[in-house]
């Protein structure tokens, strides 16, 4: 039977994820700067009088100075680490097939969480969730492609079943005020 | 002694009724189920349980989240050994050996084999959570909030090198990452609100539940469906049951590895992959067979087996005494006691004594229902593990966002679950562990708080802090962790030890 299995090939992607580390070390020696200007100016209380070592900012400044070195760190060991064609692999694996459908899947839980939600009855909102994402999934993105007649008795089923029983359980069992 | 037997045995008394049998067995079923089904993993499975649960009684409601994750960490044996995936992280190890016996027409032995370490593994863990849990929570009461602060530190960072062991440096990020979002919202010293940017949600910080659900949930559905290649399920016809003279062939194998596991449990952040691995490791490393590893070893699958499986016992003894989660679930286990008013931590020993060893009769109970559902359900199980991902990943997908709601019923809830999605699974994408991020949020005001008042004890005086015996050895320990993580400084440790060993033997 199927499931999914592709283990990723650590060699091939190491220079894709050196120049990866490059980014994800900038980034956190940004956010680790902007949490530390963040703490430095915390309100201080001293019209409480409170004792400067205690001050509320202390330990997000501590953190945010720890997050600066471990991101300089990373950031500095990418950059003396060869990596030949390291940036076109990280853009060819940004925009590969396999990033696409991680991307579908936010779309869809986007559209779902802040779209449908709350706009349409939960039930309706589930059911179309349900259904969009198992024909999606199933008969376009999917390698080999399933016929849509095969699909779509099973999509609908399974929208129909999750949408009543998940609404049931959460409002009548455990009187939960669904959005 | 004798009081610890007694409460044992009221323990045992306490969910042997058919309500309890009747939640034992359809959680420790459901936790296999979870375990098998690729993509879905204990932590994930016990983070949706809880919002199941909340409505229980306390005792019922625990009793159903320790079963699943029992369950869900045997399960994962399943997957690995007929697709050569692993259900949960928890049994990679597994993969190396039970997919070639598999292959080898042994898929019925593999799975015998899995399921009877898997028992033994817990069982050796629940007499270790027996007696070393009621004697650390006695010596945890001498800690004081420097030992905490020092604690809280030691967890992250031990989480951090342990569950990165190719690069601690992102272990220690991710670690840095989860303390810092634990500093959103009150902060209990001064009752201030830290970067809350004046939206009234965020005053009491991130909740845990959808941080996980988001975290190991949407991240893992996300991970899933990125992929597209496709396994073949092996099929099975020999015999399940194992011969006791099978089992009992590598006892010291399993004694070893119950052991290795529980250690690994006991420490903090470190999860049943960690303990599978190391176990595997030093089973090979004084086998006499080792060329039959990687190759269908029964052994190495025992190893595997039986040390993931005693991580779970050895995971509730920090959570348990020190509130100190011992694995990832461990860590929503906390959350779920803290919503049903059981604190962890030292004084649960003072306060409500029975429920450790309640702990103790609920692992036990669960073994014995892994067992005979490992034993016997082999069939369906299979028939499980080919429901399409398309389909399920969709329901659960469903599920997370309901998790995240129920709980508090707040949408907040759900943006923040989304928002731990997409961020973990970006995270996990860069081989960032999860573990120390999650060990970050939970232990962070427990950091932060106990620094801040160990300093004003001291009206600003850190001394205490590196002075106390307790504090000493634990600030030590977590400097050599750091400086041994450092390529440079371990390399140089290592030419030096070995340059010692290598003059003692030529002298000698």
């Amino acid at each position: 039977m199927t499931t999914e299995s592709s283990i990723p090939d650590d060699d091939a992607t190491q220079p894709a994820m050196v120049r990866a580390d490059l980014l994800a070390g900038l980034f956190f020696i940004i956010v680790g700067l902007a949490v530390f200007y963040g703490a430095w100016t915390m309100d201080r209380l001293e019209m409480r009088r409170i004792h400067p070592l205690t001050v509320p900012g202390l330990v997000p400044g501590m953190l945010s100075l720890a997050l600066v070195i471990c991101g300089s760190i990373l950031a500095f060991r990418s950059i003396r680490t060869p990596a030949t064609g390291g940036w076109q692999q990280l853009g060819g694996a940004v925009f590969s097939g396999a990033a696409g459908r991680a991307v579908a899947v936010m779309v869809l839980a986007l559209i779902y969480t802040l779209g449908l939600v709350g706009t349409l009855p939960f039930w309706a909102a589930t059911g179309l969730f349900v259904f969009a994402f198992i024909m999606l999934f199933e008969c376009w993105l999917a390698e080999p492609r399933r016929p849509w007649l095969t699909s779509l008795p099973w999509a609908l089923a399974l929208a129909v079943c999750t949408a009543a029983v998940v609404t049931w359980v959460f409002e009548r069992a455990f009187l939960v005020r669904l959005p | 002694m004798f009081d610890g037997l007694i409460m044992l045995g009221g323990g045992l008394a306490h969910f042997f009724t058919p309500l309890s049998l009747f939640n034992i067995a359809w959680a420790t079923l459901l936790g296999i189920v979870i375990g098998a089904l690729p993509g879905l993993t204990a932590t994930m499975g016990v983070a949706l349980l809880v919002t199941l649960t909340y409505k229980m009684a306390p005792d019922q409601a625990i009793l159903c989240l320790m079963c699943l994750y029992c369950g869900a960490i045997y399960g994962g044996s399943r997957t690995a050994i007929l697709l050569a995936i692993p259900g949960t992280p928890a049994s990679a190890a597994t993969t190396l050996d039970g997919h070639p016996l598999a292959l080898q027409g042994k898929a019925g032995t593999a799975m015998g084999l899995a399921t009877t370490s898997s028992a033994l593994g817990t069982i050796i863990g629940i007499v270790a959570l027996a007696l070393i849990a009621p004697l650390l929570a006695e010596a945890a009461l001498k800690f004081g909030t420097y030992e905490f602060f020092w604690l809280a530190l030691f967890g992250v960072i031990i989480s951090g090198q342990l569950t990165a062991i190719d690069d601690p440096l992102k272990g220690y990020i991710a670690g840095i990452i989860g303390l810092l979002i634990a500093m959103v919202g009150m902060e209990t010293l001064h009752a201030h609100q830290r970067f809350t940017f004046g939206i009234p949600a965020l005053g009491g910080g991130f909740d845990l539940i959808p941080a996980m659900v988001g975290a190991f949930g949407l991240a893992e559905i996300l991970g899933v469906m990125k992929r597209t290649a496709q396994a073949r399920i092996v099929s099975s016809d020999d015999r399940v049951i194992p011969r006791l003279s099978d089992v009992f062939q590598y006892k010291w194998t399993t004694i070893r590895s119950g052991i290795i596991g529980t250690f690994v449990g006991i420490v903090p952040g470190v999860g049943e992959d960690v303990g599978a691995w190391a176990s595997y490791a030093a089973a090979k490393r004084v086998s006499k067979e080792k060329h039959l590893f990687g190759k269908g070893s029964q052994e190495g699958l025992i190893a595997a087996e039986t040390g993931n499986s005693a991580v779970i016992p050895g995971a509730m003894i920090p959570t348990l005494t020190l509130a100190l989660p011992g694995s990832a679930a461990a860590a929503v286990l906390i959350a779920a006691m803290f919503i049903h008013g059981i604190r962890p931590g030292p004084l649960l020993m003072t306060e409500n004594p029975e429920f450790l060893y309640q702990i103790v009769a609920i692992l036990l109970f669960s073994t014995i229902a892994m067992l005979v559902f490992g034993l016997t359900l082999t069939r369906p199980l299979l028939t499980v593990l080919s429901v399409p991902r398309e389909r399920l990943m969709a329901v659960v997908y469903v599920l997370c966002v309901v998790g995240s709601f129920a709980i508090t019923q707040r949408m907040f809830d759900v943006y923040v679950m989304l928002g731990f999605g997409i961020a973990g699974f970006i995270l996990r994408e860069m081989k960032y562990p999860m573990a120390p991020l999650v060990l970050g949020i939970i232990l962070g005001d427990l950091l932060d708080l106990n620094l801040r008042r160990g300093l004003l004890l001291t009206n600003g005086d850190p001394s205490p802090f590196f002075t106390r015996p307790i504090s000493a050895v634990i600030c030590i320990i977590i400097v050599l962790t750091i400086l041994m993580s450092i390529p440079a400084v371990s390399t140089r440790v290592r030419s030096i030890l070995n340059r010692g060993r290598t003059g003692a033997s030529a002298k000698s």
